[in-house]
Parts: C-alpha cells; structure tokens; sequence
C-alpha cells in the first residue's frame, strides 16, 4: 500500500508506571483521509497511547511529529488546539449541565462577553444534526438521557471542537445499532473530508466495516500495522492475544430445564416495567435479549431491591420475597449479585485497593463481630485473584490501576465471594478485551454448572447466542418471548426485538 | 477534568504513600514552629520554655478537648459530610452534665451528645437533608434549648469531682489524665477506621456512595452511626471542659468547630470523603494547639493571630490538600 506523508507520527514512544511498561518503544503513525484501527487486548497499552496523543499523560521518552514539525502537548488543552481530539471511552459530560451547555464547553459562543444562548443551541442543533440525532433537544439535562444518547453528545461535542485527528476509544460501545449506523456515516464523510480517524474497538465486525488500516498492540509494543484485508479475522485475533484461540464459547450441556429458583411474575415499576413474567433454575443461564432500553437493566434492578415501588411478586425457592435493598437481596433465602452497567461508578471504588473492593460485598463473612479478620480476608483475596486471574502487581494497589478487563473481574470476584445463588450480570462485557471476554463465558458456565442461576443481560446478540441456554427477549417493559435451544438465532432475536411474531418457533411464548 | 485522569493512573509505589505525605508534611511543621518559637524566646528572654516536658505535657492536656472533638468529627468527614453542630452539642454536653451532677453526670452529658448526633444521623441519612445544613440547624436547635435552660446566664451548677479529675488532674503529677481520655478515644477511632466493617464502610461511602449501596452495605445506617460518634465524641469532650473549668457556661465550645475541622484536614483527611488516616489528624490537632499556643507567648495581638492562623490553614492546603480525589 502506498503510504502518503504520515499526518501525526511517534516514534520510540515508552512510557512506564512504576515499575510497569506501559508501552516500550512503540512507533506509530496515522495518515490523512484513513480510518486506523488500534486493536488489542486491554492493557495492551492503547489507551496510553491516546493518552499521550492527546497529551493527557508526557511519555517518558520518545518524540511526536505532527505534519512533520515535531511536537509535544503539555494538557489535554494543547492536543486540542492543535486538532486532536478524543472521544474517551468514560463519558466526560456534566450531568447537570444541559445537552448545548456540555457541547460548547469549552468554547462557548459569545455575544458582548456573555455566552450567548441562542448561538449555543444553534450550534448544538447544527452538531447534532450532523450526527443524525435531531430528536436530541439541546436544552435538555445530560442526566436526563439515557446512556445511549449521551453517548452521541459526547461524539457532537468532539465534532464541535473541528478536530483533524479524531480519536474514538470504545465510543460505540453503548450505542444502540441504529446511533451506530449514524456514526459510521458520519466517520466516512469525516474520511472523505481528509480528516485522520483513529478507532479502537474490540467489535471485530466494527473494525471490519470501518477501518482502512489496522494497527496490532500486546503488552505495551507495537506488533503490526497492516491494510485491512491481508489478514483473516482468527489471524488478527492470534496477533492480539499471542496465542491460537479455541472455542469462543463454551460448550452448553443438553439437558431438560430445571425447576424454578426464581419465579417473577406481573413485575412492574414506573412505565418502564410492564408486566415482566420470568423463571429461572438453578443450572441455567437466561439472557435478557431485546432492544437497548426495553426494561432489561430496570428488571435486574428491582430484582436486587434497588428500585422503589416495585409491584408484582417475586418467589425464591417458592417463598416469596421483595427485596428492599442490596443488603436483604445479598443476604436473603437465596443469595443474590448484581454486577452492574457501569463498573467505573457502580461496580467499584476505584481508589481503594484491590483487596478492599474483592471483599466489599462479602465483609459480613470475614469478620468476627465488627472485628474484620485480616488474615482471613487476606487468603480470600488471593483465592479470588488466582480463581479469575487478575493481573495485578499488589492487591493492596488502587484498582484504578487496572486495566478495563481486570476490573470488571474484580467485581465479578467481590460477588463470587459472597457465594451466590442468583447471579444478575448487567452487560458485563461492555468494553473488555476478547480474551478476557472468553474467560467471563467460561467462568458463567462453570458457575451455572455449580449450581448457580444466571441472568444475563447483554447488548450483544452473538453473546446471548453463545452462552444462554435460555433467552427472554424483551420489549416495552415486558418479557415477549423466550426463545430456547436452537431457536436462539440472530434472526429470532432481531425479530423478537422488534417485536414481530413471524413464525412459530418449537419455543415458549 | 483531565486532572482527574492524571491521578487515576499516577505510579504509587507505597500503600499509603498518598496519605503519608500530609502527616510527615505537618509533623514537619510542628517541630517548625517550635524552633521557631524557641528562638524567639531564646533571643527575648534568653531561655526555651517551649522544649521543656512540663510544657508540653500542659499544651497536649489543653489539646485532649480538641482532639476529642476531631476523632468524631474525622469519622463525618470521612463519609463526605461535616457536623457543624459541635459548637452547641459540646455545650449542651457540659450544661446538661452539671445539671445532672452526681455519678450520672458523666453519662449524662455524653448521652446529650449521642442524642444530637442520632437526630443528626437520621436527618442526614434517612431525610436526606445535606448534612451542611441540617446539623447547622440542630447547632440553632440546641443553642436555643440551652439558653431556655439557662434563661442566658452561665448555669451556677458545677461540674462533679469526677470530670475535674479527668480534665485536671494528673498522674503521678505528671501524665494528665485528659491526655489519656484523649488516648483512649484514639485507640477506638483507629479500631473502628482500620479493624471493624463499619470504618471499611465509612471509607468506601465517602468514595463512592452509590457502589456502596450496590455492595450491599447498609449505607444509611452507616451514616447515622458515624453522626451518633460525632455526637457522643462532642459531648465527652464537653464533659471534659466542663470538668477543667469546674462549670459549664454559654458559648464554651464556640472555639472549637473551626480548629476541629483544620485539624482534621491539615492531617490529610479529603474534606470531600474517603480518604484520610487518623494519625494525620492527632499530628494536626498538635499542630493547631502548638500554633495556637506560640503565637500568644511572642504575644502576637488576636487581629495577628487569627490572621496567620487561616494564612496557615490556606497555605498547608495549598501544598497538599487539592486535587487527587479519584471521581472516576
């Protein structure tokens, strides 16, 4: 492929974190008019690179050019003005600002010295509009959207700021299909406009729609840059996680649907549950399948007692139980855990250690009275640690210090430590690397297999396919149709969630 | 924003690194301004009161009632609220244990300041009133109940026996035996921070509240706990001052509130929650009493005191106390 005078270049880039290489020696460049895919497993080293893009972190040695001159970015201020820009994968909206207050943040239109409100929403109408989203009203509260739709803010405000490299890092990972059509138009006509497009996703049926060139990171190098194409898919998965990978999922056993641990019937909360009828074994994994926004996340909510003013019943074990708080949905006939949407906010505390987050759920178990029991804690801590292989130096170490995967699996590990029967697992995988993805499916068989009852909400089809012996598809705040077996297909999936009964599946309605 | 960023991912070799810094850092300055202090005397009158035991033995019994004060006031802050009620809880506290008198007197008095802080745990836990202005309110509250009391003037009842030995008297003549009050209640602030499931608690809801609850700790009770301590902690140390001033009177713990709070963030303690270890605030609550203490001997008129007091709240703030507040 002829390569054009590259538009930002670095060059033996290294960057450590205490005695960890973040990235060694790296060389990198991305050109004009293409979009460039980064791929790697996390803490592969390529959210420090766009750290050190966009001059949120100074790397320790190495040199960047931009369009041949060389240069450095003190803050994330002067990456900006020089025409990088990034859509980090943590939303970085004020939740109480409105939709236009976020977008022009940090230049806001203005009239006599004051911002000028009129501009500002012409302005965010006009970004907003370029990203398809005219149903976005500018002056509403960011808090008030649902994920999906902050998510498209974010993009637009990125847009607002005339970026030349725009870096997305994981941005789709919350959308819905329809806002992800949108955003691929957007990023051609953005190519087509010769602007440099970076994209990191592990969707690999993302990368294949996308990307012109593809660059390859494991363990803070540099592997391969390659045109998109010239290498098949298991290929580039072999160069992402430096081994052959088998069976993306685990086998399922054929056997007959056990009896009933958690039976929900007539569930309804607000407008967002309609109605939810559901049962679940001990032994099963049941996905939550439908549209983004359908009631999924609310149902495992209100499940775990988070929700005021549930109605309908819910029996444990054919005792009827309503949870009120996370405390009784823990601690109660049959234990429940909840692995929430948001590791970062909800799932974690990130600046407290490793060891205190894996035993905060479980404390009540390792303490003798109000006395915690060190050494006890200590030994579950490292059981945890080696049972789900944690990559950690020092589990007395912030888990802020983790990568995405690794923190997902302490919070997988701080439920586990409570022994649960119910295990609800909000969309687990949202932005975790594949190898770390094919450990979660394995881990949730083999608990299903000990005995546990999973309920498994996921936005990914091929996820729900491949690990459900059970799929209840939701719309509307209500559960439409449980698909089981060789039913599950994408077909069955996608017409469920929209809600179209074409044809009789040998499945239960 | 990005600040933030930079501090999620900066290198900490040492487990509590971050938190040690403030604690070395203050240490640092007491032995600052005594030799400063030192000197002065040195160069005024030719001698160094201020190195001498007998001293700083008087400087740590007048410092137990602060202190006192900070360990309960630590464990709120440590949560991500504050307890302005101190002033009057405190007060209340001393009134109601000389009224009381007699062996109920001691109970008495800390059972007033339990009292306040469970009102204060509810209004803030279960209301979900900000703690700010809720226990600003009971400050109002409880000044109001102790001027019925008194109908204004000092109550002419007078502390017990008992509370002149604890705040007063010493062991062997030489140990204050307020010291050891002050050491007792330290030993239980760092067990329950560091030993129990409530301080790991405490911890984990000035981080993050809601990943608290969504472990499955009973968050509000945890609140209303660490309040009742505050509270109860107020009150003891009301006790206490009543017992050195053989009487209680109005407005005796006005001067407590703000050098509480310094105390317990110039040891390093995140106002906003979530971090911060005791010893940082036994190290600043030496710091407040010893500056305190110095200024007046190089008779630094009260306009001058207070002004280099806050200059040097600010400026130990300004070497420590910003940012570094993982938000995620």
């Amino acid at each position: 492929m002829p390569a054009p005078a590259s538009f930002f270049a670095l060059e033996n880039i290294s960057k450590r974190y205490g005695g960890v290489h973040a990235l060694r020696d790296v060389d990198f460049a991305c050109n004009r008019g293409s979009i460039h895919a980064v791929l790697g497993e996390n803490g592969a080293g390529k959210s420090t690179l766009m750290k050190i893009m966009t001059g949120v972190v100074q790397p320790d040695e190495g040199r960047m050019t931009l369009e041949g001159a060389p240069v450095t970015f003190p803050n994330p201020a002067a990456a900006n003005r020089a025409g990088i820009v990034c859509i980090f994968q943590e939303l970085s909206l004020m939740p109480e600002l409105t939709v236009a207050d976020n977008i022009t943040l940090s230049r806001p239109p203005r009239r006599f010295g004051f911002i000028d409100g009129r501009a500002q929403r012409l302005r965010s109408e006009e970004l907003l509009a370029r990203i398809g989203c005219e149903d976005i009203n500018p002056l509403s509260r960011v808090s008030d959207l649902p994920l999906s739709r902050r998510q498209m803010v974010e993009i637009a405000k990125a847009l607002g700021r005339d970026p030349k490299l725009l870096i997305l890092d994981e941005a789709t990972s919350a959308l819905t299909s329809a806002d992800v059509d949108r955003v691929y138009r957007m990023l051609f006509e953005l190519k087509a406009r010769d602007l440099s497009i970076l994209y990191i996703s592990h969707r690999m049926h993302e990368i294949e729609a996308l990307a012109d060139r593809c660059s390859v990171f494991r363990n803070g190098r540099h592997i391969e840059t390659f045109a998109k194409g010239s290498r098949s898919n298991d290929e580039i998965v072999g160069l992402m996680i430096g081994r052959e990978i088998e069976g993306q999922f685990p086998p399922k056993l054929r056997r007959t649907r056990p009896a009933p641990l958690i039976t929900i019937r007539d569930l309804s909360w607000e407008d967002r549950l309609n109605g939810v009828g559901l049962e679940a074994g001990r032994g099963e994994i049941v996905g939550l399948g439908g549209l983004d926004g359908q009631g999924q996340k609310e149902l495992l909510l209100a499940l775990f007692g988070v929700l005021r003013g549930v109605r309908g019943t819910v029996t444990l074990e054919g005792e009827p139980t309503a949870a009120t708080s996370p405390k009784a949905a823990k601690s109660g006939q049959a234990r429940m855990a909840l692995v929430p949407e948001d590791r970062k906010s909800e799932g974690l505390i990130l600046s407290m250690s490793i060891a205190d987050n894996i035993s905060m759920a479980s404390l009540d178990r390792l303490s003798h009275g109000m006395f915690i029991d060190a050494g006890r804690t200590r030994r579950a801590v490292e059981r945890a640690i080696e049972q789900l292989r944690i990559k950690t130096g020092n589990s007395g170490d912030p888990v802020s210090t983790l990568s995405g995967g690794n923190q997902q699996k302490v919070v997988i590990a701080k439920w586990l430590a409570t022994n649960p029967d119910i295990i609800l697992l909000n969309d687990p995988t949202r932005g975790i690397d594949v190898g770390t993805k094919q450990e979660i499916y394995r881990l949730m068989r083999e608990l299903a297999e000990q005995g546990a009852c999973i309920l498994f909400y996921s936005t990914d089809y091929e996820e729900l396919i491949g690990c459900c012996d059970r799929v209840a598809v939701m719309y509307d705040g209500r559960v439409v149709r449980e698909l089981e077996g060789e039913a599950i297909t994408e077909r069955n999936l996608i017409a469920s969630a929209l809600n179209i009964v074409e044809q009789r599946e040998p499945a239960h309605v | 924003m990005n600040r933030t960023t930079d501090t999620i991912i900066a290198p900490r070799r040492l487990r509590l690194g971050p938190d040690d810094k403030p604690v070395i850092f203050a240490a640092g300055f007491v032995l600052l301004i005594l030799l400063v202090g030192t000197g002065y005397t040195v160069y005024t009158q030719g001698n160094a009161p201020l190195l001498q035991p007998q001293y700083l033995l008087q400087q740590l019994q007048v410092g137990s009632f602060l202190g006192i004060v900070s360990a309960g006031l630590m464990v709120v802050i440590l949560l991500g609220h504050i307890d302005l009620s101190v002033p009057w809880t405190l007060t209340a506290a001393a009134m109601m244990a000389t009224a009381v008198g007699g062996p109920w007197a001691i109970p008495a008095g800390i059972g007033v300041g339990l009292l306040v802080g469970i009102v204060n745990g509810l209004g803030v836990a279960y209301l979900r009133v900000p703690s700010m202005i809720f226990t600003l309110g009971m400050n109002a509250v409880m000044r109001g109940l102790m001027v019925a009391h008194t109908g204004g003037f000092a109550p002419a009842t007078a502390a017990t026996d008992l509370m002149q030995y604890l705040a007063v008297s010493r062991i062997g003549g030489v140990i204050p035996v307020a010291l050891l009050v002050w050491l007792a209640v330290s030993i239980v602030a760092v067990a329950i921070l560091t030993r129990t499931t409530l301080g790991r608690a405490i911890y984990a809801i000035g981080n993050r509240e809601r990943a608290a609850y969504l472990s499955g700790i009973d968050t509000n009770r945890v609140i209303l706990i660490a309040f009742a301590l505050s509270g109860a902690a107020a009150g003891l140390a009301g006790v206490l001052l009543a017992g050195y001033s053989t009487k209680a009177y109005q407005g005796m713990g006005d001067a407590y509130l703000l050098p509480a709070i310094a105390a317990v963030v110039i040891g390093g303690t995140n106002i906003l929650g979530g971090r911060g270890r005791y010893l940082g605030t036994l190290v600043g609550v030496i710091l407040i009493v010893l500056l305190n203490s110095v200024l007046s001997i190089m008779q630094m008129p009260e306009a001058g005191r207070q002004i280099i007091y806050g200059c040097v709240i600010i400026s130990m703030l300004l070497v420590y106390g910003r940012g570094g507040r993982v938000t995620g």
